[in-house]
């Protein structure tokens, strides 16, 4: 334990070197990115109940849809691919939810404000936060797919090269984290349409039936969303046999590589935009 | 541990205790102005507001609800863009060299909970000083010695949202402080707190001054906390400052230096008084207030009063508070509008 008197010596002796010689260092920038990360972590971590219960609910909502779907038993063939669209749909789902219930509670609370006055730049703490939706994603969504690949024995091929569109399809879930918690900083009704998007992607990305399997007019509508694209990707890598290079071919690929750089741009420049905007209406803090 | 008196000193600062040459600037605004827009029209919040703030000295902002207090601190910390003006902290522009000058500051902001809840003081006291771009091996040492002084060292790892109101500002003001910034924004800094927790944060606020050469902005309605604490007094009214003087000079301005009260035993009826002069009796003596333009008249009324038998129990001259310079600043703001 430290001694109070030299702690306070440290504690105000130092002031000027510090202030003076301080710079945003890559050691900084990445010590605060790991911060923000930990503080998210810390958080989720006192309050697990959520989550526990997120994983439950829905797990139990698919296997229920699916019994549905089966006329009263599990329909063995749409098991696998639309446990794969269930995986994205509950990391969208969970890594967006968190991200802007964190950030509308932080504007609410006036933490964020706190924040704010860091030195580094307020965009490098939302790589923070969102690295910190994504690890809450990450965990529900593995835990909410475990359960029933042990429940109902579904077996999934596996194939490395699946990764790849799967790991867009987690990009593409980022990137509508992104945006919504850009439209959170200025949209006071963010509850409700975050609600209506979600369920929208829920309904249409392919975790109660594969996009396959749509009227044509609903499939086009069903890939203009988040996820659609890569799943139907990762679909064919594991149950069609493609490679990678097939599906460059195809044009699925370059389909979902453009399809998340666009989101993901569309995304930061909502976020910067209504960032300048709440600091100038006020409504930041 | 227990905070030196933040009476001693105050008033006017001593170049001596001052860790900063008595001519630097730690805060500067110049022509900040701020509108916000709203469904019944435009507010001017902030009106080509100057300030200019020495380092180490203790700068109270004044004014009542709504008066633009509030959104000048988020102006000068940047939370707020403003329409118009500048700001800059230990020269530092706020706006062109953020980083720098987000390293100069910290604030404990009003209305808000400032910390983290579901966190404990000390994960709120790591977080905060990292995010100042601190080393956690340098936090610690700060925060222990800031958790010891506020008194809550053996609960510091208890969450804050399980503290009373005033241990959790206590928390605010550590956090504020961790990363030992030269500028601390208080904003309403010992509103709905009880007298213990308002009496530590005010001996904390004076001790940043006094020992520390920290330059200290605060806003606040409580009269006599900007009296005890501030060296200087800026009055906000609809955005614009109307005064901006030492504590002492405020007074002495609106001091009635001819206004005297006049206490005698028992009730004085049918006394005869000077033209301007009041009487009132209290339980069994009679106060008589009046204005004394000449000296001579003061004694040639003292003298009336021995010659009517009338025990003369004190004379003084009557000492204006804040309050009432306030009242008569806003009456004269209120009539040039």
């Amino acid at each position: 334990m430290t001694d109070p008197a030299r702690a306070a010596e440290a504690t105000w002796s130092s002031f000027g070197l510090e202030a003076s010689a301080w710079r945003a260092t890559p050691g900084v920038v990445l010590s605060v990115l790991a911060n923000e990360i930990r503080k998210g972590l810390l958080i989720l971590w006192a309050h697990p109940a959520p989550i526990v219960l997120a994983v439950v609910t829905m797990t139990f909502f698919y296997l229920g849809v699916q019994f549905i779907i089966g006329q009263g038993r599990m329909p063995s063939d749409l098991l696998p691919p639309t446990l794969v669209a269930f995986s994205a749909y509950i990391f969208l789902h969970i890594a967006s939810l968190a991200m802007v219930a964190d950030l509308v509670e932080e504007m609410r609370t006036g933490t964020l404000g706190q924040t704010h006055l860091s030195p580094v730049s307020p965009s490098l703490l939302v790589l923070g936060r969102l690295g910190t939706a994504s690890l809450q994603g990450v965990l529900v969504a593995a835990l909410a797919t475990v359960v029933p690949l042990g429940a109902v024995s579904i077996t999934i091929p596996a194939r490395g090269e699946a990764l790849v569109p799967f790991a867009l399809t987690l990009a593409n879930g980022l990137a509508f984290t992104l945006l919504f918690a850009g439209i959170a900083l200025a949209e006071p009704f963010i509850g409700e349409i975050h609600h209506l998007f979600v369920g929208v992607i829920g309904t249409l990305n392919g975790m109660y039936l594969p996009v396959a399997l749509f009227p044509d007019q609903l499939e086009s509508v069903a890939r203009l969303l988040p996820t659609t694209l890569g799943i139907e990707a990762t679909l064919k890598v594991l149950f069609e046999g493609r490679s990678l290079g097939d599906l460059w071919i195809d044009g699925s690929l370059p389909w979902l590589l453009a399809y998340t750089i666009g989101l993901t741009a569309l995304g930061w420049l909502v976020f910067a935009r209504n960032q300048r905007k709440a600091m100038r209406d006020g409504t930041l803090v | 541990m227990k905070p030196s008196s933040p009476i001693a000193g105050v008033g006017q600062p001593s170049a001596a205790r001052l860790a900063h040459p008595p001519e630097s600037i730690a805060v500067e605004a110049e022509g900040l102005s701020k509108t916000f827009h709203s469904l019944n029209g435009p507010i001017r919040a902030v009106d080509s507001l100057d300030l200019s703030i020495p380092a180490g000295q203790v700068f109270g902002l004044l004014g009542p609800n709504g008066a633009g207090k509030t959104t000048t601190i988020k102006l000068l910390l940047g939370l707020v863009t403003p329409d118009e003006g500048r700001v800059r902290l230990n020269g530092y522009d706020v706006a062109r060299a953020r980083g720098q000058a987000m390293r100069q500051v910290g604030a404990v902001l009003e209305g808000s909970r400032n910390v983290y809840w579901t966190l404990s003081a000390w994960q709120n006291l790591i977080y905060f000083g990292r995010l100042k771009g601190m080393s956690t091996a340098s936090i610690r040492p700060r925060a222990e010695y800031l958790l010891r002084a506020l008194g809550l060292w053996e609960r510091r790892h208890e969450t804050v949202g399980g503290y009373s109101r005033g241990m959790q500002q206590k928390v605010a003001v550590a956090a504020a402080l961790v990363a030992d910034p030269s500028i601390v924004l208080f904003d309403e800094p010992t509103l709905g707190l009880d007298v213990e927790a308002a009496r530590t944060v005010k001996d904390w606020i004076a001790r940043l001054a006094q020992e520390h050469g920290k330059t200290v902005l605060l806003t606040t309605h409580q009269l006599d906390v900007a009296e005890e604490l501030c060296h200087r007094i800026a009055i906000i009214r609809q955005g614009k400052i109307v005064a901006d003087l030492p504590v002492s000079d405020l007074l002495a301005r609106f001091r009635p230096q001819d206004m005297y009260q006049i206490t005698i035993r028992g009730r004085a009826v049918g006394l005869e008084l000077p033209p301007g002069f009041q009487a009132r009796a209290e339980d069994s003596s009679t106060v008589i207030v009046g204005r004394v333009e000449d000296p001579l008249h003061l004694y040639k009324l003292i003298d009336g009063l021995r010659d009517g038998g009338l025990p003369l129990l004190s004379v003084s001259q009557v000492q204006p508070d804040l309050e009432e310079v306030i009242l008569d600043l806003f009456k004269g703001a209120a009539h040039d509008d």
